[in-house]
């Protein structure tokens, strides 16, 4: 049964959809008035339904083949499957309408109405190809020219940018090709937002943060012709930026401060060196293709043994903690270690995949892909490329692979602390055989006089060689068995005494250098591991034996285009590092494409392939695709440049358009843009969006002004509270129940990429706003309305006591006036100015819930006195103002 | 990410985290559909709180645990030894599994405390739970319960989540994993602590382990706010919330209105609207002033001391339950029953904290024909040796832990009335009849259910998951009426 579990686990995750409810580009009413083809109309059905036991598998079933037309004609056991021209009479067809095949239960999984159609129409059409079908049957024979032709596939060509008439809201390429479709449909783009809108709009996009009243004044007041290029630049420019964006990388990859998969979930105390360097790598802009070189390949563009290096080396290993972001639950708990370690490697390939190539090949682990041509062969040609530093027959556990940062001085300075502690430990050890000694003489007293020689005899006896009647006196006085672990039980005093000694021994030891580590993958020289495909993804299944390899779509494995098994130049196999730069090439189909893709996603909360994780079949098709390519290619051009391509979309007319307040203007009363495109899939205005889980926490901190701006290092950690919610603070257990909180000294307003993402404990704040899980990774973030969030800005402490701390720096900014303090806490809550009747109702709101305060006082204890005291009615009054505020959609959502 | 036009079918497929199906059917006013329940258990794809109809015919729907942690003495409550009379103070004549030595004795230690046949049933039990006598006949007492794992934590973890390890679900969080809840007013799953220190293992007695964290049991703390999120802080309350909710719907109102169409926002202004109504709901549920003078009495609510409070905590028990909540576990306080000294003043003082209020529950819940449908669990992770520890005097006696043989008791849901089942030894120190361990009274309690044990699962860590973890868990039949 275990052995299944993979496979049942894929089909799970891979699911299966109607083929064509997918297949936006050919209605399947239209194709039955056209020629249908096997290759573009009937195959894709049969491959997602029927090839997997009507051919992939060794054994056939009823010998009938399904992957060729002219293997249906053959047919099987029961003759042939078709009758060209006669439906009626083809068991396929028959086979199908009975529910008999495919033999599942479960309706989602079965043939539709509607593709059911399609092959009763191609037979009676007579059952054509598209062109005569290969005589062999090599993973290449098996794509189709359909498939081959499928659009992320093709090489990225720089579409010429299209000339929109009479249009001055063309700023940039992306304006033209985005308006070209507008036009067509006879819309145009909204006006330019506002400064201060734009300002909030960019500084939440790029740093994560609402705009600073120091931002606000600077931008407002530049009265240069480029004042919001200047403005964007300072943005791109911001520490917060590489934060910001970086989190979107993290996401991607996986990024977790726990190793996950067991129960335990256990720290990865190191993580947190990679999380740093993606966000210095995007603050330093650093070309994007050397960004992924160094993820899949830095550790074989360093000389090993990799000790003392210099930190530009050094930072290439820590990039490699890409590929070690994966769950992996090899270090110690998981049930079956063996499907552990083989569980890394498909997460770890999920993750590469997902990020990278935009193309699910992880549905391929167990058989061919059902949608997407990526034969399951390729999956295990790509498995090739990381074996070698997985090597999952001489598998580390996490901890084994990191590589230590001790240097020979803090080895000697270390060893010699060690030789004081040991001396502090063997005295201790000395004493406590003297206390366990005095202590079994004091029980022995206890005892009637006359068996205490025996008592004593038994216990002096090794328990091996006990007689009956000694085993006897122990069980019946126990205490005779006094030991180290017992004495405390006895001699408290003596106990202490010891843990005091043990205290300064361990104290002592805490004076050693701290010894650092980098989480990195790592190949050990010489070792060249083989990759097997494994029957039905069950790595206890393996079969034929692969070589490291492209996808054979792409041609990317043909015998030009190998990978090296070993290279020679190199100490490592160097098959990562030869992959890395294929991807990096800037000819690679999907990798600009895909980047590009999740780069527009991020700006405008929709990707021009919204399904950014899949340019596959079952995926999304591009809503812009020469814009996409635009993009992609001016990407690759600029050297690799994210922050060139921010700017190019962020000065575009399409990012600077006024949002969901804009009246749109249509030529035709009858034909509004909310009417036709109501999901705004044109972009006629810029779509409103709530932010996202750290925004909205990071966002309060910002405005209320407790913000820790404390950059880099360890994780700040995480811990259950007394009700089980996570809360930041330091474990502080006793029998399982929290212990005093321990203060953590400002480091609880940190900014949330610095705090712990511990898979079994994720941030009650955060959840609440949608953090998502990372199975293996995420690749877009969801966004829900939901009655908790309410109630968690309506009654947190949270919210509440942040609220506070926003009301007293309110009132140490603007003094004791109520009608200034309204306008600063507008001002720094949303941005903007608070209008004379916004000021009216929040005054008259302030003055009611003083009175309430002032004849039902808020009682607290005064630290000082420890007596009940009432507070300032005005106070609390503006701490309620406060919140509301911050439960605002204004505050909430960007335009 | 998005909140544009297309927000409400957005708000559709995002329906998978916290109360969102709720606010879903506020959105969509199709209150009255939402009852209908939704695809069976097993491998779920999406998470939610929806009630969800079991694979088998269940006999139970809702649960509500009396959890005595630290460990019952079962010697003076429920399993009376008379033989042990003859050896009172003698030493041990067999094996004693020890947890400390240094304070073990092998003197046998017969209970102080008379026993005596109750109800029709005829079931014997102590003078020191008279209440408890009281409903007898409507109980099943398990007198050869057994995790054989000898200290306070991984019993615990036994009998909450199914295995000696942390980290994983517990008992609540697989149910309403599975079947959802009745309520969407309210939480699946709420675990009622005590005023005093939290039990041992604290939050991981709630904890939803590695299933989703909708999953995980809410609170309702001995202070206010008793529930975090559900209940302002109180200084909050009443009007001057009602004010500010006022306002803060005109800041939403005007900020909407010049964004026509921006479904996204108009639904979280919807979801304020709805947070208010649930916070109605929960405050309504925990105000025991609604119950009549009777009823409160017959929990105690009138003696005062730990009894009232013990007492109320069970009618919000019940409260909740009434309410279609699926999970209830009431707790008492850190080791209140973990014996090793003092019993002869400290047994006492424990069973007349919780002796009426878990004797009026079960009454209470036949009285309003609810306790068909609920199971009530009264027990905890272990019980006592026969043996004397602390031999200092009698007023310090006590006794030292055991796991190999004690009791628990059942009622309602489909558990047989006024019965017995299983026995230990002649020294209650080992359940040598009918035992029943860990996994089979998870088995059991999920028969009830309608669920079948190895149908429940989740798939985590690469395998499959459940409660029973792949252990041979057997439905103790001999208990089920």
């Amino acid at each position: 049964m275990r052995r299944f579990v993979p496979c049942f686990a894929l089909l799970l995750a891979c699911g299966l959809a109607a083929i064509t409810s997918h297949a936006e580009d050919a209605a399947p009413a239209d194709k039955s008035l056209k020629k249908l083809t096997f290759e573009r109309d009937i195959r894709p059905i049969l491959k997602a339904r029927c090839f997997h036991c009507h051919g992939e598998e060794e054994e056939i079933e009823g010998s009938l083949d399904v992957r060729l037309r002219r293997f249906l004609a053959k047919g099987g056991d029961s003759g042939p499957a078709i009758v060209p021209g006669k439906p009626d009479e083809s068991p396929l067809v028959e086979r199908i309408r009975s529910g008999d095949m495919p033999p599942i239960e479960d309706e989602s999984k079965k043939v539709t109405a509607d593709e059911l159609k399609l092959i009763e129409q191609w037979i009676i059409q007579g059952a054509i190809t598209a062109r005569p079908e290969p005589e062999t049957l090599t993973d290449a024979d098996l794509i189709t020219e359909e498939e081959r032709s499928f659009w992320s596939f093709q090489p990225v060509r720089r579409p010429t940018v299209p000339a929109v008439r009479n249009s001055d809201r063309v700023r940039s390429a992306i304006d033209a090709f985005v308006l070209r479709k507008l036009k067509a449909d006879g819309f145009s783009l909204s006006p330019d937002a506002d400064r201060v809108t734009l300002l909030r709009r960019v500084s939440f996009d790029l740093l994560g943060l609402p705009p600073t009243p120091e931002m606000v004044q600077q931008f407002v007041e530049d009265g240069s012709p480029d004042a919001y290029e200047r403005m964007v630049d300072r943005l791109l420019a911001s520490p917060d930026y590489g934060d910001r964006w970086g989190r979107h990388w993290l996401d991607v990859a996986g990024y977790a401060d726990s190793e996950g998969y067991t129960i335990t979930d256990p720290e990865r105390a190191w993580a947190w060196k990679y999380r740093d360097w993606v966000i210095g790598s995007l603050n330093d802009d650093k070309p994007f293709d050397e960004f992924i070189r160094e993820q899949l390949a830095g550790d074989e563009m360093v000389e090993p043994p990799y000790a003392e290096l210099p930190s530009d080396e050094l930072a290439k290993l820590i990039a490699t903690g890409f590929l070690r972001m994966a769950p992996d639950g090899t270090g110690g708990g998981a049930d079956d270690v063996e499907l552990a370690k083989n569980e890394v490697m498909a997460e770890t390939i999920k993750v590469v995949s997902s990020s990278l190539l935009g193309l699910t090949v992880g549905c391929a682990q167990c058989h061919d892909h059902r949608y997407d041509p990526i034969p399951q062969s390729d999956y295990y040609r790509l498995r090739a490329v990381f074996e070698p530093a997985y090597d999952w027959k001489k598998w580390k556990a996490p901890n084994a692979r990191r590589v230590s940062l001790y240097t020979a001085a803090n080895k000697a300075e270390a060893a010699e602390i060690e030789k004081k502690a040991k001396a502090i430990l063997n005295e201790r050890t000395k004493k406590q055989n003297e206390f366990i000694e005095a202590t079994f003489e004091k029980e022995l007293a206890k005892l009637p006089e006359d068996i205490q020689p025996a008592a004593r005899e038994a216990r002096e006896t090794d328990a091996k060689k006990r007689t009956v009647e000694q085993k006897e006196l122990i069980k019946k006085y126990p205490s005779l068995n006094v030991s180290a672990g017992s004495l405390y039980l006895y001699d408290r005093k003596a106990a202490d005494e010891l843990k005091k000694m043990s205290d300064e021994a361990t104290a002592l030891r805490a004076t050693k250098p701290k010894e650092q580590f980098v989480r990195a993958l790592t190949e050990v020289p010489g070792s060249v591991p083989k990759t097997f495909l494994f029957a039905r993804g069950d790595h206890e299944q393996p079969k034929e034996e692969l070589e490291p390899a492209g996808l054979t779509v792409l041609a990317d494995n043909s015998e030009s285009a190998k990978l090296p098994l070993n290279d020679e130049q190199l100490p490592t196999t160097g098959r990562r590092l030869a992959w890395a730069q294929r991807l990096t090439s800037g000819k690679h189909p999907l990798v600009a494409r895909v980047l590009a893709n999740r780069v527009w996603m991020h700006h405008f909360g929709r990707g021009i392939v919204a399904t950014a994780g899949d340019f596959g079949f079952l995926g999304n098709r591009p809503s812009h695709p020469e814009l996409l390519d635009w993009l992609a290619s001016e990407f690759v051009d600029s050297g690799w440049s994210l922050k060139h391509l921010h700017r190019l979309i962020l000065t575009s007319s399409v990012y600077r358009q006024a949002g969901a307040s804009s009246v749109v203007a249509s030529t035709n009363p009858e034909s509004t843009p909310q009417m036709v495109d109501p999901d705004n899939t044109l972009y006629w205005q810029f779509p409103l969006r709530r932010l996202q889980a750290e925004t909205v926490r990071d966002a309060v901190l910002a405005v209320t002004g407790k913000l820790n701006p404390k950059r880099r290092g360890e994780a700040v950690p995480v811990m259950a509270d007394r009700v089980g919610q996570f809360v930041i603070g330091k474990e502080n257990l006793n029998a399982g129940r929290p212990g005093a909180v321990i203060d953590m000294k400002g480091e609880d307003f940190r900014k949330s990429i610095f705090i712990q993402w511990r898979r079994s404990r994720p941030l009650t704040v955060l959840d609440t706003f949608d953090l998502p899980r990372m199975e293996p990774n995420c690749e877009k973030r969801n966004s829900s309305t939901v009655a908790t969030q309410s109630l968690f800005l309506m009654n947190s402490t949270f919210v509440t006591d942040m609220a506070e701390d926003f009301a007293t720096r309110v009132r140490e900014e603007a003094g004791t006036n109520t009608g200034e303090q309204v306008r600063l806490a507008w001002q720094l809550a949303l941005t903007r100015a608070a209008t004379d009747e916004e000021i009216k109702d929040a005054l008259a709101f302030l003055e009611q819930q003083t009175q309430h305060f002032t004849e039902k006082p808020m009682m607290v204890k005064d630290t000082k006195t420890k007596k009940d005291a009432a507070r300032d009615a005005g106070e609390v009054a503006l701490a309620n103002l406060c919140q509301l505020l911050l439960s605002s959609n204004e505050f909430l959502y960007v335009d | 990410m998005n909140g544009t036009q297309h927000s409400r079918r957005h708000f559709l497929a995002s329906g998978s985290t916290g109360l969102s199906s709720l606010a879903l059917s506020y959105l969509l006013q199709q209150d009255e559909a939402q009852a209908k329940p939704a695809k069976p258990i097993a491998e779920q794809k999406s998470f939610d709180l929806t009630p969800k109809e079991p694979p088998h015919e269940p006999r139970a729907k809702a649960m509500i645990s009396l959890w005595m942690q630290g460990g019952p003495s079962h010697h003076d409550l429920f399993d009376p030894k008379p033989l042990m009379k003859e050896w009172d103070g003698k030493t041990f004549p067999g094996e004693v599994k020890y947890d400390n030595a240094a304070q073990a004795s092998s003197k046998v230690f017969a209970t102080p405390w008379e026993f005596a046949p109750r109800g029709e049933c005829g079931m014997e039990l102590s003078e020191l739970i008279p209440e408890i006598s009281g409903v007898a006949d409507d109980i099943c007492l398990i007198r050869s319960m057994k995790t054989g794992v000898n200290n306070h934590g991984q019993s615990i973890r036994a009998l909450i989540n199914g295995r000696i390890l942390g980290g994983r679900p517990a008992i609540g969080s697989w149910l309403t994993y599975a079947l959802g809840s009745e309520t969407q007013n309210l939480p699946a799953y709420m675990a009622l602590i005590d005023p005093g220190q939290l039990p041992v293992m604290g939050v991981e007695n709630w904890s939803n382990g590695f299933l989703p964290a909708i999953y995980q049991g809410t609170v309702i703390r001995a202070q206010e706010p008793r529930i975090l999120n559900l209940q302002p802080p109180k200084h909050l309350r009443g009007e001057i919330q009602d004010r500010s909710l006022a306002f803060l719907k005109k800041l939403n109102d005007r900020h909407y209105e010049q964004r026509p169409g921006q479904l996204d926002l108009e639904a979280r202004i919807r979801s304020y609207e709805l947070a208010a109504r649930m916070q109605t709901v929960a405050a309504e549920a925990m105000d025991l002033s609604k119950e009549s003078k009777t009823v409160q009495k017959m929990y105690g609510m009138m003696d005062g001391g730990t009894t009232a409070e013990y007492g109320s905590r069970c009618l919000i028990a019940r409260r909740l339950v009434e309410r279609g909540v699926r999970f209830v576990q009431v707790f008492t306080q850190n080791q209140l029953w973990d014996s090793h000294g003092s019993i002869i003043s400290g047994l006492p003082a424990a069973c007349k904290k919780v002796d009426k209020g878990s004797a009026a529950l079960v009454a209470d819940l036949k009285r309003l024909g609810l306790l068909d449908s609920t199971v009530v669990q009264w027990g905890g992770e272990m019980g006592r040796l026969p043996v004397i520890q602390n031999d200092a005097g009698r007023a310090k006696l006590g006794r030292d832990h055991n796991t190999y043989g004690f009791s628990h008791w059942y009622a309602g849901g489909g558990f047989k009335a006024g019965h017995v089942h299983g026995a230990t030894d002649e020294w209650g120190h080992y359940a040598v009849e009918g035992t029943v361990n860990h996994f089979d009274i998870h088995a059991t309690l999920l028969r009830l259910f309608g669920i079948d044990d190895t149908e429940l699962t989740y798939r985590w860590g690469g395998r499959l998951q459940s409660l029973t973890d792949g252990q041979e868990g057997k439905v103790v039949e001999e208990v089920l009426s």
